[in-house]
């Protein structure tokens, strides 16, 4: 497989395993971000992370070394320099950091990282309720920080240690979710609208109202993340994505059972199923439809007419974190302005970092749909922390996804 | 005489200890956790213990879901046995000095995890996959058929995963037969038809009956192939259970439905063995 034409054309029964692109790799990675869904994982994880308590020499020493200002970038390092734990335990998205983000935080403090994937949000925020998941990091979406320190879940960040904060635009300095970023760093954000393979699909779809069209039938995709599948229900009938009223959500399920019949699955892997042609039209973040379009141009992202979702992922530090130091290190190392810029160039979504913009693609900075203007954003609206409300949609999830 | 006893009691322990500790006790939690309720963040609450957990289960909302696990694990048995009984009947008969080898061969997959064979299938029947590919290669269609997300990759996927536990029993209960005894029914002028129906498969009846009960009980308990090779309408009652512990965050009601599947499978499973012992073995 060569570069100059990413797309699967005829060799349509090439394995993406096989075909050793950018882009077969995280498909590759994406499949094992189920394995490690599947519990066997982390479950290993924890165990093997419990001796890891004291660090090693040959990591100090690293550090020491690292405190000079080797790095090509304004990245600013912390001082005077810590001794920081031998390993750091980070949990994502599949698909969401640059190739280069922990190769280079490895080879720059001498700290292993292991770095495992979760597909689902729920399946992060339940494996990290109980308190001693063997993570030292995960990434939460923004409004979600005050309940997760509501809930002791994570830990304040030791500012002393991730001086690259100053990197960071103004409106990002102190988010109504977390004054000061006391408990969080913003990672990236992004909006949620649809996208859709044009070659496929000829005409221009601008509405929500297409993802309920008969003619896609069998080639149509929710995500497998049930507030913002109910939040798009919820926008067709006009409601606030936030509506804690029964009546309303009991409409809004409605509306999603009569999709259901419509729909090829319930997707944890949209840029997986777009780029595999499985599914034509897919409710989607709009980065990851970006990420798509490098193997499959035809791909396109609509922000529809109606509106869209809008919002933010931010680092946190776990309360059972066994290595704060190198956790707070990492934050400091994906604030380093050429780190950050590696990251949204390969993943297309944008950071809150105003001193990256120098090293970001200037496409990508163009691009509305991957960089909208205040105005654009605005429009959105952002999935908030609803508390013990949240169960509304909880159940109506279930009970949506036992309507076989 | 009584020391007989106690040494075989004595022999028991073990396996005793093992199902309380990994069975009994695990089982006695999910019950308790469904009496319960859960609280705001999803965490189980026990201070007001009831059955309104049951009562919703019994709901027709999850009527869907446990027809389809049924249909499935039912579809999965039959089609498990009716490849595994040739395979192992080849294997037993006919595998001479390579018997060894080739019983390592049915086991062979184990050493991959299992999801990632599961996800081996998708890369094989999703559109622009091998099989439509193949199909489109040789003119035989011009738009992919949609095999993924369906009933038919469910079926296969489990059908795929749970073979080997149907080759095993089979391949033991036909290496015990005495093949004199369909010698002696040819002998009789039984044809070769005749032999099998009468003889080989009535004997080896306990091979095929424990190849079922091994291939049916994971396949309705399965909601990775669902979930995996699955897609919006092919949700199974443990694909549910998993969304109320993961995703929904109900506990209690998810041990709920698990604890009824468990006692069903259970329930199922012994009166299944009671009739077949009576029709069958005798």
């Amino acid at each position: 497989m060569t570069d100059h034409d990413p797309r699967p054309a005829p060799e349509t029964m090439a394995m993406p395993i096989a075909s050793g692109n950018r882009l077969s790799r995280r498909r590759f990675l994406r499949g094992m971000a189920a394995v490690g869904a599947g519990g066997g994982a982390a479950a290993l994880l924890a165990a093997c992370s419990s001796d890891s308590g004291a660090s090693s020499a040959p990591t100090a020493a690293a550090a020491t070394a690292s405190t000079q200002p080797a790095s090509p970038s304004a990245s600013a390092e912390p001082t005077p320099a810590p001794t920081p734990e031998s390993e750091l335990y980070v949990y994502n998205y599949a698909d969401y950091i640059g190739d280069d983000a922990i190769p280079s935080f490895e080879a720059k403090y001498g700290i292993k990282v292991t770095y495992d994937f979760f597909d689902t949000y729920e399946t992060m925020t339940a494996k990290i309720s109980s308190g001693n998941s063997g993570y030292d990091i995960t990434f939460a979406t923004g409004v979600d920080v005050p309940g997760f320190l509501a809930r002791n879940l994570v830990q304040p960040l030791d500012h002393s240690l991730i001086p690259n904060l100053v990197n960071l635009g103004p409106e990002w300095q102190d988010p109504g979710y977390d004054p000061g970023n006391a408990h969080s760093v913003p990672y990236m954000w992004w909006t949620t609208g649809f996208g859709y393979d044009t070659e496929r699909i000829s005409e221009e779809l601008t509405s929500w109202a297409a993802l309920w069209d008969e003619r896609w039938k069998g080639k149509m995709a929710m995500l497998d993340d049930y507030r913002e599948t109910f939040a798009v229900a919820l926008i067709r009938l006009g409601y606030s994505v936030n509506t804690i009223d029964d009546a309303q959500l009991d409409e809004a399920l409605a509306l999603l059972q009569a999709q259901q019949p419509l729909l090829r699955k319930y997707t944890a892997d949209d840029i997986g199923d777009l780029a595999s042609g499985d599914v034509w039209l897919s409710h989607a973040w709009g980065a990851d439809v970006s990420q798509v379009a490098t193997e499959l141009p035809s791909a396109t992202y609509v922000i529809p007419d109606e509106g869209g979702i809008r919002g933010s992922d931010a680092m946190v530090l776990l309360s059972g974190a066994k290595h704060p130091i190198a956790a707070n290190l990492f934050i400091n190392h994906m604030l380093d302005p050429q780190v950050s810029a590696d990251n949204t160039n390969y993943i297309y979504y944008m950071g809150p970092n105003e001193a990256a913009k120098a090293f970001i693609d200037p496409e990508i900075l163009a691009d509305p749909t991957l960089n909208p203007d205040k105005a654009a954003i605005d429009k959105l609206q952002e999935l908030l922390d609803l508390g013990p409300d949240l169960q509304k949609y909880q159940e109506r999830w279930t009970k949506l996804r036992a309507g076989a | 005489m009584t020391r007989g006893r106690t040494r075989d009691a004595t022999l028991l322990m073990p396996g005793i200890a093992w199902l309380v500790v990994f069975f009994a006790v695990p089982l006695a939690i999910i019950f308790v956790v469904s009496l319960g309720a859960r609280d705001q963040f999803g965490g189980v609450v026990l201070d007001d213990l009831s059955l309104r957990n049951y009562a919703r289960a019994l709901e027709p909302d999850f009527v869907p879901t446990v027809a389809n696990s049924l249909r499935y694990a039912v579809l999965t048995t039959v089609f498990s046995i009716a490849i595994a009984y040739p395979i192992a009947y080849w294997i037993s008969r006919y595998g001479g000095r390579r018997k060894t080898l080739l019983l390592v061969l049915v086991m062979l997959p184990f050493w991959t995890s299992w999801v990632v064979r599961t996800y081996a299938w998708m890369t094989i029947l999703r559109d622009n996959g091998v099989v439509n590919g193949i199909l489109e290669g040789a003119g035989l269609i011009d738009q992919p058929i949609t095999l993924l997300n369906t009933d038919l990759a469910v079926v296969l996927g489990m059908t795929y995963g749970f073979l080997p536990f149907a080759i095993l029993p089979l391949y033991v209960s036909i290496d015990r037969l005495d093949p004199a005894l369909v010698a002696a029914a040819r002998d009789l002028y039984a044809s070769g038809r005749a032999a099998f129906w009468h003889v080989t498969l009535p004997l080896t009846m306990p091979g095929v009956i424990a190849a079922a009960l091994l291939t049916f009980i994971p396949a309705i308990g399965d909601f990775v192939t669902p979930d995996i090779l699955g897609g919006a309408q092919t949700t199974t009652i443990a694909k549910v259970i998993q969304t109320l512990f993961l995703s929904s965050k109900d506990w209690p009601f998810g041990s709920a439905l698990g604890f009824l599947l468990i006692v069903a499978t259970i329930a199922g499973t012994v009166a299944t063995l009671r009739i077949l012992r009576r029709e069958v073995i005798g």
